[in-house]
């Protein structure tokens, strides 16, 4: 135990975690909102993340920088985080909509019992991954030095990068505006309609299909914008790379109630903090211990999460 | 004809719920379909809402045939249907659930002011405007399911069992309000188990009894037939 260090280090490991977490936030979401509207869980979701954050590297590559590149000036750097989070979070939309549209659809379209789901729902993984790690030969790609993590403000004596307040403000302010066109667009009613009630949906006029297309299209794209900041914080990416993050994230969306939008925030937020101080209090390699620790600890007292089930259902 | 049933058989797996059913609902008029439990009232809305796929027979709507047509298009064509069991959205507000019935509709102006005149046929749903569907009474989520299903401007409404569970006051008041919605212009097929008052308000009505039509006339005419009486209305 490190008690003394821990307190030394607590805002540092706050504000790591709160980063940390933002990601988990943003990539727990696409989960928590599929599984919120069809009782599914997507596992190809991670896939879908790591695609989008190929597809930031690519889209640098392409305006030719790599790894050796210089940091250009700063207009030139947002100009290109700006192009990467449109093409990434396009990439991942797409490629949900793509997934929704070859493995689930046609089983939906048969009435398949849900283990059908599950088990295509792995294969669509498994071969999103394989793909892009046969085509990559399984090698990391790296990411040019856009950002240099350097101190941009300093709270109670803590200091905060750059980096880690794009993060964070970038997460809330998607969130933010995704929890706005849930509860209040059109679109979004037509989402809570389903979820609540397919049949009486239906005689609303509400299209499930449509609304299932754009459940996965708005998930895709909030994992695009969480691959983009994790290429940038990690410095690559690997055709592995969702896996390991896919499982905190999916964590994530349990820990705070899957099928809850602010749940996968919370539970994100929650999780990036536990395992931060865990491995500050425990040691590093202490890390993932607490952080599964904690989910099993909250499930015990709380088997729907912190905040519950709901994409808007009526709380029990 | 606005609406026609030709020869519909319907099932649910290996029960056959209606066998070759033929009705129809003429524009501007109240039709009541009664019948004993289990007679296969609500499998006809189903049938003509698209909730059910029809296994022979066909729907006809405005000369089109419909037989294979969604259920959500189906709402769009101008066929609303106000569940039995209401179907409200127990985490929407009375106002979203309201603005769920206009789903199909783009027109704000009009919208608001139909919002405006379920407000005035139901004044209690403007009292619970943002009150939690699921946390009405079941008077109130009755009215609410009928207001929601008008929101969509139908051509025809179907009403299946809109007195279903309510106090006898509250069922004159949500016959009063059929009478109402028809002066108002909308074609209405009404499920009824109350058929005495069912038949009072209706043009016609038909009788259905295990999935087929026993027996079909004005309402005025079924309300005095002997063996409609003996049946359903309670009269020896
Ligand atoms: N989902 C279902 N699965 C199997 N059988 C069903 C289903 N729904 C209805 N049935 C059967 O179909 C027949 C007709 O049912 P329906 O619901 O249309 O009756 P109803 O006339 O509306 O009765 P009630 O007055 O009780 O509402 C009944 O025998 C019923 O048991
Ligand atoms: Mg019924």
């Amino acid at each position: 135990m490190h008690f003394s260090e821990f307190w030394n280090d607590i805002g540092e490991l706050t504000v790591t975690g709160l980063s940390q977490g933002s990601i988990y936030a943003l990539f727990a979401l696409g989960y928590t909102l599929v599984y919120g509207l069809l009782r599914l869980i997507n596992f190809a979701h991670s896939e879908v993340f790591m695609v989008g954050s190929f597809a930031a590297v690519g889209t640098w590559k392409a305006l030719g920088l790599d790894q050796n590149s210089q940091t250009p000036v700063l207009p030139v750097v947002l100009l290109l985080l700006v192009a990467a989070l449109l093409v990434a979070a396009l990439a991942s939309g797409a490629t949900a909509l793509l997934v929704e549209l070859v493995a689930y659809r046609p089983l939906r379209h048969r009435n398949a019992p849900p283990l059908a789901f599950l088990i295509t729902a792995i294969g669509a993984s498994v071969v999103l991954s394989e793909f892009v790690g046969i085509l990559t030969h399984r090698r990391p790609q790296g990411v040019p030095p856009l950002v240099e993590p350097r101190p941009l403000v300093t709270i109670a004596g803590t200091q905060i990068t750059n980096l880690q307040v794009g993060t964070i403000a970038l997460a809330l302010v998607a969130m933010f505006g995704l929890d706005v066109f849930i509860h209040r667009s059109r679109w979004g009613r037509g989402i809570r309609s389903v979820s609540q009630d397919p049949t009486t949906a239906a005689l609303m006029g509400v299209n499930r299909s449509q609304v299932i297309s754009l459940v996965f299209l708005l998930g895709g794209l909030m994992a695009g914008v969480a691959a983009v900041m994790y290429d940038l914080k990690i410095g690559g990416t690997r055709y592995d790379a969702g896996f390991a993050l896919g499982v905190k994230a999916f964590t994530a969306a349990v820990l705070g109630g899957i099928g809850n939008l602010r749940g996968a925030l919370l539970g994100g937020l929650c999780l990036g903090l536990a395992e931060n101080y865990g491995a500050g209090v425990f040691g590093t390699e202490w890390h993932d211990v607490v952080a599964f620790a904690l989910l099993v600890v909250v499930l015990m007292f709380r088997p729907t999460g912190l905040l519950g089930e709901s994409l808007g259902r009526a709380r029990a | 004809m606005l609406l026609e049933l030709r020869d519909v058989s319907a099932r649910y797996g290996r029960i056959q719920a209606l066998h070759g059913v033929d009705l129809h609902v003429d524009e501007g008029e109240v039709v009541a379909l009664i019948g004993a439990n289990g007679a296969g009232k609500t499998t006809i809305m189903r049938a003509v809402s698209g909730l059910l796929p029809v296994s022979t027979g066909s729907v006809i709507f405005e000369g089109q045939d419909i037989t294979r047509l969604r259920a959500d298009r189906r709402v769009a064509r101008g066929i609303s249907l106000s569940p039995e069991g209401r179907g409200i959205f127990p985490g929407m507000s009375v106002k979203e659930n309201l603005d769920m019935g206009a789903y199909t509709r783009r027109d704000r102006a009009g919208i608001a002011a139909d919002l405006e005149r379920m407000l005035t046929l139901f004044p209690r749903l403007r009292e619970r405007l943002g009150q939690p569907g699921g946390t009405l009474s079941g008077g109130e989520q009755q009215m609410l399911a009928v207001a929601r299903s008008l929101m969509s401007r139908p051509k025809v409404l179907l009403l299946d069992e809109p007195s279903m569970g309510l106090a006898p006051k509250l069922i004159a008041q949500i016959f009063d309000i059929v009478v109402e919605i028809r002066r108002q212009g909308t074609t209405i097929l009404l499920v009824e188990q109350n058929a005495h008052q069912a038949l009072w308000v209706a043009d016609r009505g038909y009788v259905l009894e295990t999935g087929s039509v026993v027996r079909t006339g004005s309402g005025e005419d079924l309300l005095d037939d002997s063996s409609v009486k003996a049946a359903y209305l309670g009269v020896a």
